[in-house]
């Protein structure tokens, strides 16, 4: 049976084995999952109610927000970099998660001085950081495109500037509101601190809605990847597929910042890593960075509130710093940095 | 694509399922009995807050709450701090529940029945310990007397209403016998910068600024628009403090050779005089009892001659 390699034949035998891959990742994420629920302080003796009630309260609910988070950073990372044709894109990266984070930290503070807290602020929250990301994605889009091709370099730049103007922005909201500097200090670092079920629950439905959209148009995004010219001529339509695609990542992006802040670098690493599992192909590459995104953020989190005692975004971005830096450096060692 | 559609929908339902079966868990788990002697407290951010009969074992978030349980004799009760409470010694042999993020795992297994915290805790986390069976009350003080009626709380909900009530008199009367002195008519108003983090200085609405007025001077920040304003080195050398006050602790990079360095201080009447002066920084900058020490030290910075 492995002796006749007729190349239909071995394409199938490609896809079976990344299919499997694929069932791997998902393992791999249900034993995260599950073994993640009993790491933490408290322990894991299940016959005390107490560590019962640890993990039914505040366990749980934060390692399903990380992995819904991880999920939807990958995957909005992912379609971003299929957007751009540029594999250094990454929410973060392109300021999209500092324009989500102006907009949440504006209601904030709006919403202090108005009255909006608790519950309501958990529903407007998320809206307004998606205003600020939506803004900002299209921005760097049009900053980072001339005569319709990406420049990495214009694009990269363009993010560092946006971000560092939307920072300082947020700085300034900070610094006028003095005295809730402290709390928004935490915001900004990106964690999963005191996650609730609502928390879950507002998050949940964007990102698993996101993350299907994304699925489907999986097909569209590999013709995306073959240039504007050939995605025209075999009869697509990439500028409305485009924005479609920085829309969907861009209210992927604003829910989980509006709830973690800024965890950077996810979008950025996983999807780079499941290329290497499964493939290019975007039918391929979506659910495994979905999957893997999760899997890691629920990991991440987990050596966040157990061992290191810091917020998850400075796990994230000390293990994704060096690899941007990396990616970057093996980028213009090959002379394709276009 | 067949298979990856079923895919997605295993992701679904793993993820739709667990967070389903976790809110039934936590919506279980959130009734527990009552002891009976139920009272209700206001905090300083408003809220009722009930709690079943004095509390035997408290957690306090944050050094000021942490120094009042101690001042009002409820040290006792407390079985976990933050890693900034400090003060008093005995503090070292209590269990840390966290400093930068409080680990909520660790409070809730230390079973408290009372968490006690500033209003520089997120109020998400607190709330989080309150969803667990566990009420909290915030301490935020902005004058003097928020100050008193903080330490009277504390001591209304420890059951040490009395020692509260004589700590507050004996701090009331420490303070009288500062600002007799310093308040006095013909008494001088040397102009005061205060710095609590280079270039950082207390504006109108702060306790250092209520302290620079009761120790008898002028605080020369007095026309900033912030609690807590950043200034420049323009601005102090216009303003020329007669004194200039720098905090002291274990975040405070300050120190009086670099301050008489500054490009322009030269000028400036404190630093001709040599008036520069060191002061705790955790006597001023935390409003529990301890505030009274810093009053006392100010005051003899301000007005050496008197005292």
């Amino acid at each position: 049976m492995g002796k006749q390699a007729g190349s239909d034949d071995r394409f199938s035998r490609i896809r079976q084995r990344r299919v499997g891959m694929l069932l791997l990742l998902l393992d791999l994420l249900i034993v995260s999952v599950m073994l993640c629920v009993f790491i933490g302080y408290a322990g894991m003796s299940v016959s005390d109610p107490l560590i019962v009630q640890i993990i039914g309260a505040i366990r749980l609910p934060r390692v399903l927000l990380a992995g819904l988070v991880g999920a939807g950073l990958a995957c909005a990372g992912m379609a971003m970099q299929a957007v751009f044709r540029n594999s250094m894109a990454d929410p973060f990266i392109i300021g999209v998660s500092s324009g989500a984070a102006v907009g949440a930290a504006a209601i904030g503070m709006i919403g202090a001085g108005i009255g909006i807290g608790g519950i309501l602020l958990s529903f407007t929250q998320p809206m307004f950081a998606f205003l600020g990301a939506i803004i900002t994605v299209f921005a760097v889009y049009k900053l980072g495109t001339a005569k319709g091709k990406v420049h990495v370099d214009t694009l990269l730049l363009s993010g560092v500037a946006v971000a560092a103007f939307l920072g300082a922005m947020t700085s300034f909201m900070i610094f006028v509101a003095n005295k809730q500097y402290d709390i928004l200090a935490h915001w900004l670092l990106g964690s999963l601190q005191a996650t609730n079920w609502i928390e879950v629950g507002i998050t949940a439905f964007p990102v698993i809605i996101g993350i299907l959209i994304i699925f489907y148009y999986g097909r569209d995004l590999n013709v995306l990847l073959l240039g504007e010219e050939a995605a025209h001529n075999l009869g697509g339509n990439p500028e409305s597929l485009k924005k479609t695609m920085l829309a969907v990542a861009a209210i992927m992006t604003s829910v989980a910042v509006a709830f973690t802040g800024i965890i950077g670098f996810v979008g950025l690493m996983i999807p780079h890593m499941m290329r290497l599992v499964v493939g290019p192909d975007h039918r391929m590459l979506a659910p495994a960075s979905v999957l893997g995104g999760a899997s890691f953020l629920i990991w991440a989190d987990a050596l966040s509130r157990s061992v290191m005692m810091v917020p998850v975004g400075v796990v994230t971005a000390l293990l994704g710093g060096p690899f941007f830096l990396f990616l970057l450096r093996r980028k213009k060692l090959r002379g394709d940095g276009e | 694509m067949v298979k990856s559609v079923f895919m997605v929908a295993i992701v679904v339902v793993c993820l739709v399922g667990g967070f389903s079966g976790g809110y039934l868990a936590a919506s279980m788990i959130s009734s527990q009995g009552s002891n009976g002697g139920a009272m209700t407290f206001t905090d300083d951010q408003g809220r009722n807050v009930t709690i079943d009969g004095y509390p035997e074992r408290i957690v306090s978030v944050a050094p000021t709450p942490t120094e009042m349980l101690f001042a009002v004799g409820a040290g006792d009760l407390v079985v976990g701090v933050d890693g900034y409470s400090d003060y008093p010694v005995a503090t070292e042999n209590i269990t840390k529940v966290g400093d930068f993020e409080l680990n909520i795992e660790q409070i809730v297994t230390l079973k408290p029945d009372l968490i006690l915290s500033s209003d520089l805790v997120p109020t998400e986390d607190l709330e989080m310990l309150a969803s667990n069976g566990i009420p909290y009350l915030v301490i935020a003080d902005e004058t003097i007397n928020d100050v008193f009626a903080s330490i009277r709380l504390v001591g209304n909900v420890t059951n040490h209403a009395a020692d509260a009530t004589a700590l507050v008199s004996s701090l009331k009367a420490r303070i009288t016998a500062v600002t007799n002195i310093t308040l006095a008519a013909g008494v001088s108003k040397p102009k005061v910068y205060i710095e609590y983090y280079p270039y950082w200085t207390f504006g109108p609405g702060s306790f250092g600024n209520d302290l620079i007025k009761l120790a008898g001077g002028k605080n020369v920040a007095d026309d900033q628009n912030n609690e807590y304003a950043s200034v420049t080195d323009e601005y102090v050398v216009a303003k020329n403090p007669d004194i200039i006050v720098y905090t002291t602790g274990a975040y405070m990079p300050n120190n009086v050779t670099e301050i008489v360095s500054r490009p322009g201080w030269s000028l400036v009447t404190a630093v001709e005089n040599s008036d520069v002066y060191p002061l705790d920084d955790n006597l001023i900058s935390r409003y529990g009892p301890r505030i009274v020490d810093g009053l006392e030290q100010l005051a003899e910075i301000v007005h050496p001659e008197l005292f």
